[in-house]
């Protein structure tokens, strides 16, 4: 298997446009790594160069220590899973599998052999003889699978390969395709724009946005510890929530200000604030961080029940004050009407803070976390 | 209830009508085949009094010096089959370049293709007998009365139309697909035959039905580049042969053309199924 390295790695199309900036990225050996992003932010701009598809205007795409910028995609021992599955309409599911060794002169015996292995894996053996158009979503993208696992390549690609399926059909395929990377072992890169599929399957996520990588680490690293307020919101749903603040240097140490209500920092936290001393941050606090409490204790935030979003297992309580709305993660036992006064008392010590004007994370956020 | 069943009445009336008028002269084409000289022009609407006539029309126009039948059915096939091979295998190509390069220049060349779809036929007739004639005393290859010069100018005319239809259908294939199939290793060659071409099946078939009964029932063209009096000569133009400056051999024209006609019916039919899939093909895919 193989490691990718993407050193400065830029795109530039027509018309000066800058898809991607100056990117780096190391993919180690057999590792699950997922580029994650809004759309438009270069994420598959990125993949596709790695494919060979796309030319790579600045910077270099490493696999296996060769330099492969002006290698063609048939030669970079790589295999692409597509979005819309690109299964060839006029192969049966066995051609399709087969037409890539097919192409490069593997001989029958051989070609019958991984084919048959690959559907076994993916469980399609059934279907060997049937044309895609006889197949399901779900089916069609195993057999896309299988398209790319035949050919034993170095690095799979997957480029938004789950967003045609519905709801409950990816959630299966992604553990499916979780399987499948352990028991293959194999160095795999994969893009998504839902930030659910990158938690759940990354190794390491790479958070993309306007063609510049944003944080690259672990799920949770990220999740704990996101650098600017992009990540922070982007990664954990329902969102981060963020509250604009006034900071002041009191006797009794850093007051945040809402106007409404008043937070006291966690004192790890402290000594960060404290050159934001009469200017203002934004606080970003997880809606599990935000606790409705039903008896006083301090500090707390006062606000009125807008939106009750009942998921089962919890409620998500979406409630403004003056100046602000949140989202709380609130337990299901709690009975809440639109309108009424609720308080919440958020977790101090889980609460980020971002520079209103950068936009970064006030709070160093440590080293990117190994796998 | 009533009213959608007495619509559908309606249109069923209506449909069996359009069905007689347009099979209408296929009628009078067959009866009168069967028939002899002074009857087609006594009777040409009762049916033939002796059925058995048709072979004997059929035998006279097989031997006749005067339309060389055989020979004729030949140099129609050959010109017919080359050109549309051709048409096909160029304009698919083409299409397929032109859709896949964005630029002004494909653009430009696509709307040239377009335009020449509606410049009627007769403006160009003339210029083309020069061009051709140009192109001989250029290059000494003679293309007037040759098949060679026949079925470039059928390619030069069918082109337009098969690339604008290539075109609307080769849009709507993903681009995905030819991606997949660089990954998995093809050239540019394999992804057009190994991909691209054989999802172009049904636009393929349609293309071929509307330049084939063009080109196998064409007369006017063939009498520009062919001439009269050549050794090679399409079935229209021999069909001619038998309308004189003052005599029409009525019998043996009306069965020549039910001759000539068998093959392109045959061929409609076979081919129905993709016909209807490739009409329909570019509008929902």
């Amino acid at each position: 298997m193989a490691k990718v390295l993407i050193k400065d790695v830029t795109k530039i199309y027509e018309g000066n446009v800058t898809a991607v900036n100056k990117v780096n990225i190391v993919v180690e050996d057999k590792e699950f790594v997922v580029f994650v992003g809004p759309s438009g932010c270069g994420k598959s701009t990125t993949l596709r160069m790695i494919a060979g598809l796309e030319e790579i205007s600045g910077g270099e795409v490493i696999i296996d220590d060769v330099v492969v910028n002006d290698i063609p995609p048939k030669d970079r021992n790589i295999a692409m899973v597509f979005q819309n599955y690109a299964l060839y309409p006029h192969m049966t599911v066995y051609e399709n599998m087969a037409f890539g060794l097919k192409i490069r002169k593997f001989s029958k015996t051989e070609i019958e052999q991984r084919v048959r292995e690959a559907a076994r894996i993916l469980d399609i053996e059934s279907y060997l003889n049937r044309k895609p158009k006889a197949l399901s979503g779900g089916q069609r993208q195993r057999v896309a699978l299988g398209r790319a696992i035949v050919r034993n390549p170095k690095v799979f690609l997957f480029d938004e390969p789950l967003s045609n399926l519905d709801a409950k059909l990816r959630v299966q395929m992604r553990a499916e395709i979780i399987e499948l990377h352990n028991r293959l072992q194999a160095t795999m890169i994969y893009v998504t724009h839902d930030q659910v599929e990158a938690m759940t399957m990354g190794d390491k996520i790479v958070v993309m946005k306007d063609g510049l990588i944003q944080q690259i680490g672990s799920p949770l690293h990220l999740y704990n510890n996101p650098a600017n307020r992009f990540v922070a919101g982007f990664i954990g749903s329902p969102p981060m929530n963020f509250i604009n603040l006034q900071v002041t240097k009191g006797p009794k140490g850093i007051v945040l200000d809402e106007g409404s209500f008043q937070l006291v920092p966690a004192p790890e936290h402290a000594k960060y604030l404290e050159s934001y001393a009469g200017k203002s941050l934004t606080m970003g606090i997880r809606p599990e961080d935000l606790h409705y409490a039903e008896q006083a204790t301090a500090p707390r935030i006062k606000a009125k029940v807008s939106v009750v979003e009942p998921l089962g297992a919890e409620i998500h309580l979406w409630a403004r004050t003056q100046n602000n709305q949140f989202i709380s993660r609130v337990g299901p036992q709690h009975i809440l009407r639109i309108g009424q006064e609720v308080s919440f008392e958020p977790v101090m010590e889980q609460a980020r803070y971002f520079d209103m004007e950068t936009e970064l994370s006030i709070i160093p956020v440590g080293q990117v976390e190994a796998k | 209830m009533r009213l959608a069943k007495a619509g559908r009445i309606n249109v069923e009336i209506f449909t069996l009508l359009m069905f007689i008028v347009f099979l209408f002269p296929f009628v009078l084409v067959f009866i009168n085949s069967a028939k002899t000289a002074f009857e087609v022009t006594q009777y040409p609407l009762a049916l033939p009094s002796h059925w058995s006539n048709i072979f004997k029309n059929i035998a006279s126009i097989w031997t006749s010096p005067n339309i060389r039948y055989p020979a004729s059915l030949l140099s129609s096939l050959l010109i017919t089959v080359l050109s549309l091979v051709f048409i096909n295998l160029l304009s698919s190509q083409a299409a397929w370049v032109l859709v896949r390069t964005k630029s002004r220049t494909s653009t430009a060349i696509f709307f040239i293709f377009v335009a020449a779809m509606v410049i009627p036929f007769q403006i160009v007739m003339l210029p083309l007998l020069s061009w051709l004639r140009a192109i001989t005393d250029f290059t000494g290859i003679r293309l007037l009365r040759t098949y060679a010069g026949m079925i470039l100018a059928y390619i030069g005319f069918g082109v337009s139309l098969s690339i604008f239809m290539f075109h609307g259908f080769i849009k709507s294939i993903p681009l995905e697909l030819e991606e997949a199939a660089t990954i998995d290793g093809c050239s540019r060659f394999q992804i057009f035959y190994k991909i691209i071409f054989p999802i172009l099946t049904p636009i393929h078939v349609t293309v071929l039905i509307l330049n084939g009964i063009w080109i196998w029932n064409d007369y006017l063209l063939p009498l520009l580049v062919l001439g009269k009096g050549n050794a090679i000569q399409t079935l229209p133009l021999a069909v001619s042969n038998f309308a004189g400056a003052f005599v029409k051999q009525w019998d043996l024209i009306l069965t020549a053309i039910l001759m000539a006609m068998i093959p392109v019916v045959l061929f409609f039919l076979l081919a129905q199924k993709y016909i209807v899939k490739g009409m329909v093909a570019g509008s929902i895919k």
